[in-house]
């Protein structure tokens, strides 16, 4: 008989009995979009990674009082972002967002020539450096919610705000966006 | 979805994100109690006693203490010789080399060419780096060989609990402070040292690391966080 994985509902609440194991299973599921969501709200990645940590270890120590049922990842990503967001403000820096180097290619898009290439990536350079100049506020949303593709409520947990101040700030943030981005054609 | 609300989501998929770090992200608390290493301290306190001469016992006003090294504040400092530059460091041998001697890959920032290292008593690797243009080194030894630093301090000198990306750590700055050290084999060296730059001890995994040079808290902290 083969063991069946365990689902993430089992998985707390072995964490919650005190299984290490199982807590670090969990930890390695969600650290990468911990990390970087802590990279966007902080904004470099040293405090990104400390935010994570510590946010992790708080994780740890409230599992307690984690809400059985519930979903994981809003809670995780409410206490890691706290934590990236009480660093920004301390720290008062924030690096640039860049693009990857030599953006790749993924299997299935069409190869674009090398006009189209850097015009695409001219596109997203200008749509890039429009997101850095919203408020900051708006500009979380807007990452959260499309670069990090987080849901909606997730959005809300990691911006510790409602749902709806979610939306608005979005339709704020998109309609900016496209002003600044016809104001520059 | 709207076509602006596409590209915002192509366009994070271009970003680029620093490398995902490694994450020791459980609560010290609900960690095994080391009694492994309570009973090494106990033997190691047993052996300081047996070793200690009398010109260098003192009041011990205060100990801090992370994984394999304790600072302790004292009324008198220890008597200590000046360490000679690179002869103090120890032994010079290959990043490989040292390596495999100490167990563990050494945790070092972007470096552009191989770096100089040396091992001291099979137990403590240590590298010359720069830190805006100033001298600072780098050593690094692993809780397993049982190795553990000793620093004196006098009550002039700063220790001040620091976190370096999220673990525990301590700075200790101010007039010149001591340091002594037990081998592999737990064995105290008797050679006692004094050191003039300020110094960032902290953990990572099993490794205690230490910076020490004449750099600022700011400078080495910034230093600390590109070590991995």
């Amino acid at each position: 008989m083969v063991d069946r994985p365990l689902d993430e509902a089992e998985l707390v609440e072995r964490a919650r009995r005190g299984d290490l194991e199982a807590w670090e299973t969990l930890v390695r599921t969600y650290q990468g979009i911990a990390f970087r969501t802590a990279y966007l709200l902080a904004g470099n990645a040293a405090d990104a990674e400390e935010a994570a940590q510590d946010g992790f270890v708080k994780a740890q120590r409230a599992l307690g009082r984690f809400r059985r049922g519930a979903a994981l990842k809003p809670w995780l990503l409410r206490i890691v972002a706290n934590e990236a967001r009480n660093r920004r403000r301390s720290a008062g820096r924030r690096e640039r967002l860049a693009l990857r180097a030599g953006a790749e290619i993924r299997s299935g898009d069409a190869v674009p020539s090398p006009e189209a290439a850097l015009l695409a990536r001219e596109d997203q350079e200008r749509l890039l450096a429009a997101v850095e100049r919203l408020p900051h506020n708006h500009r979380d949303a807007i990452a959260c919610r499309y670069f990090l593709e987080l849901s909606e409520e997730e959005t809300a947990a990691a911006l510790g705000v409602r749902r709806g101040t979610v939306k608005s700030r979005l339709a704020r943030a998109l309609a900016h966006l496209r002003e600044h981005l016809e104001d520059e054609a | 979805m709207s076509s602006l609300e596409q590209r915002l989501h192509a366009l994070g998929r271009e970003l680029a994100f620093p490398p995902e770090p490694d994450l020791d992200a459980t609560a010290p608390a609900a960690r095994p109690f080391p009694w492994r290493w309570v009973a090494l301290a106990a033997a190691v306190v047993a052996l300081v006693a047996a070793f200690a001469v009398p010109s260098a016992r003192t009041s011990i006003l205060r100990f801090f203490h992370i994984q394999g090294a304790t600072v302790e504040r004292v009324e008198t400092l220890p008597p200590a010789q000046e360490r000679s530059d690179a002869g103090g460091l120890g032994q010079r041998v290959s990043q490989r080399e040292v390596e495999r001697r100490l167990g563990f890959r050494l945790l070092l920032p972007r470096l552009d060419a191989e770096p100089t290292v040396y091992v001291l008593d099979g137990v403590l690797a240590t590298v010359l780096l720069r830190v805006d243009g100033r001298p600072v080194l780098l050593s690094e030894y692993g809780a397993k060989d049982y190795a553990l630093l000793r620093k004196s301090v006098g009550d002039k000198t700063l220790v001040e609990p620091v976190r370096v990306a999220g673990r525990p750590g301590l700075w200790i700055e101010g007039p010149p402070h001591t340091l002594s050290y037990f081998n592999s084999r737990g064995e105290f060296r008797q050679k006692t040292v004094k050191i003039h730059g300020n110094v960032l001890l902290w953990t990572r995994g099993q490794v205690t690391v230490r910076l020490e040079g004449r750099v600022s808290k700011a400078q080495a902290l910034r230093l600390a966080r590109q070590i991995r």
